[in-house]
């Protein structure tokens, strides 16, 4: 074979192979994709305990998480999330961040420091500089939340391994319980009283069937649970009409 | 065909070595921050604030078995954290420098052109411990700083000396599947510091030697 041949050739399976990985890529790419974006059955429940009205007005809210705990202290990211969600769409109520409002008011909401009931509150914001740093922030309400998401029910198995011509490939099945379970206590800093509980569960199963190509079909949980929780502050703090 | 399955052969066995790195290759943090002026009522005193070279440059090193070598370098945050948080807790404060005998005790204060103290307060860093998931089976990354905060006259004389520990965690489940241990140690000095910060500025007055020196302040005032 001469040296033109040769590297036609070399060419031609250059294009192949390439022709062959892109389509390896797509499929794979829809295949996750559906299997992710079907989402799994998720089961929800939400409830809602209020002990007195709430008024909002022109004042913010935050959205805060305890930290003293020695374990199943929420995530950070699921308070963020339900931050964001209640901060967002049509009915948004205006939110400060958590961060923003610890570093305004340190060093009184410090995991170790942070009020754990209303007594301790009201001595916090009994302060003359507490109180007017509130004031000046203009926030109202403090929605603490409490819980996790858990992982349970694992069962299966799922081994990979590079197979002939390099290609890696997956065979077996793998499922797990996923449970979001979070609490919700709304505080009003002007009442210095607990103004309601709200509540937000989730629960789903996990699974991901494998020959060759895996594929997830992951229950979102956590997202259901944020977003529930997020509607949730919105409509307890809504203004009423 | 063969070279592409030893290329990805290469890439396999890479990814396993940084899963591996990612295991049980330890962490270095520098640890640079700030914290907020603490809202709390300042004390009617002009203070001296001294900052020793050791809490300065405050490394703290460990190897741990199994786990890796461990560098968490603390030193560029001590003096702007106390500053801050004298600042707030004191009417004014003005650096000195404290001159210590063989002995190691405080011998003198050199207030500068400071104007007349009514005390000098010395923080000292004692020891930085830390915890990591895979070692204790927890939830949390987590970094104690211990320091003794002394009370020195406006002679140097040494009036109280008291502990301060600062504790801060990280919880592993905000540092996803694949670990993070530098991000979560950073996190967790952080908060460490800003728990010390905040104690100080709580237990400053809640010290039974610190509220005598503080009558007797009143009293010459």
């Amino acid at each position: 074979m001469s040296r033109r041949d040769a590297r036609h050739r070399f060419r031609r399976l250059g294009r192949r192979a390439r022709r062959r990985g892109a389509a390896w890529a797509t499929g794979l790419a829809l295949l996750v994709g559906a299997g992710a974006g079907s989402g799994c059955g998720v089961q929800s429940t939400v409830q809602q305990v209020r002990q007195a009205q709430t008024d909002l007005g022109d004042h913010s809210i935050v959205v805060l998480s305890r930290k003293h705990k020695t374990q199943g202290e929420t995530e950070d990211d699921f308070v963020a999330c339900v931050s964001d969600g209640v901060g967002a769409g049509e009915d948004s109520l205006p939110v400060l961040r958590e961060r923003e409002f610890v570093d305004a008011t340190f060093p009184w909401f410090e995991p170790r420091t942070a009020p754990l009931t209303m007594d301790d509150l009201a001595k916090v914001i009994s302060r003359p500089l507490i109180a007017e740093r509130i004031r000046d922030i203009g926030v109202r309400y403090l929605v603490w939340i409490e819980g996790t998401t858990e992982r349970s029910d694992e069962g299966g198995s799922l081994q990979c391994t590079v197979v002939t011509g390099g290609i890696p490939a997956c065979f077996g099945f793998l499922s797990w319980e996923n449970g979001a379970n979070y609490e919700a206590s709304v505080w009003d800093v002007h009442l210095g009283m607990n103004v309601g509980t709200l509540s937000s569960e989730a629960t789903g199963t996990s699974f991901v069937p494998a020959v060759v190509v895996p594929l997830p079909f992951i229950a979102r949980v956590r997202q259901r649970a944020c977003q529930n929780l997020s509607d949730q502050i919105k409509g307890f703090l809504a203004p009423t009409a | 065909m063969r070279r592409a399955g030893t290329r990805i052969g290469t890439w396999v066995g890479l990814a396993l070595c940084l899963l591996c790195a990612g295991c049980k290759g330890g962490a270095a943090v520098t640890v640079d921050i700030r914290v907020p002026r603490p809202l709390v009522e300042p004390v009617d005193v002009t203070m001296g604030v001294y900052f020793d070279e050791t809490l300065k440059s405050y490394v703290h090193e460990e190897e741990l078995d199994d786990h890796g070598a461990y560098r968490i370098d603390i030193g560029a945050s001590q003096a702007p954290v106390f500053a801050q948080v004298f600042e707030a807790m004191f009417r004014s404060v003005a650096p000195v420098e404290v001159r210590f005998g063989d002995d190691g005790a405080p011998a003198s204060v050199d207030g500068g052109m400071a104007p007349a103290l009514d005390g000098v307060l010395a923080p000292r860093i004692e020891e930085v411990q830390f915890a990591i998931p895979a070692q204790t089976g927890g939830e949390f990354y987590e970094v104690w700083i211990r320091y003794q905060i002394r009370l020195l006259a406006a002679d140097g004389k040494p009036l109280a000396e008291w502990p301060l520990i600062g504790y801060g965690k990280a919880n592993k489940a905000n540092y996803g599947a694949i670990d993070q241990k530098a991000a979560a140690l950073n996190e967790a000095t952080i908060w460490a510091l800003r728990d010390a910060a905040a104690l100080l500025s709580f237990q400053f007055q809640e010290q039974a030697e610190v509220q005598d020196w503080l009558a007797a302040v009143n009293e010459d005032a």
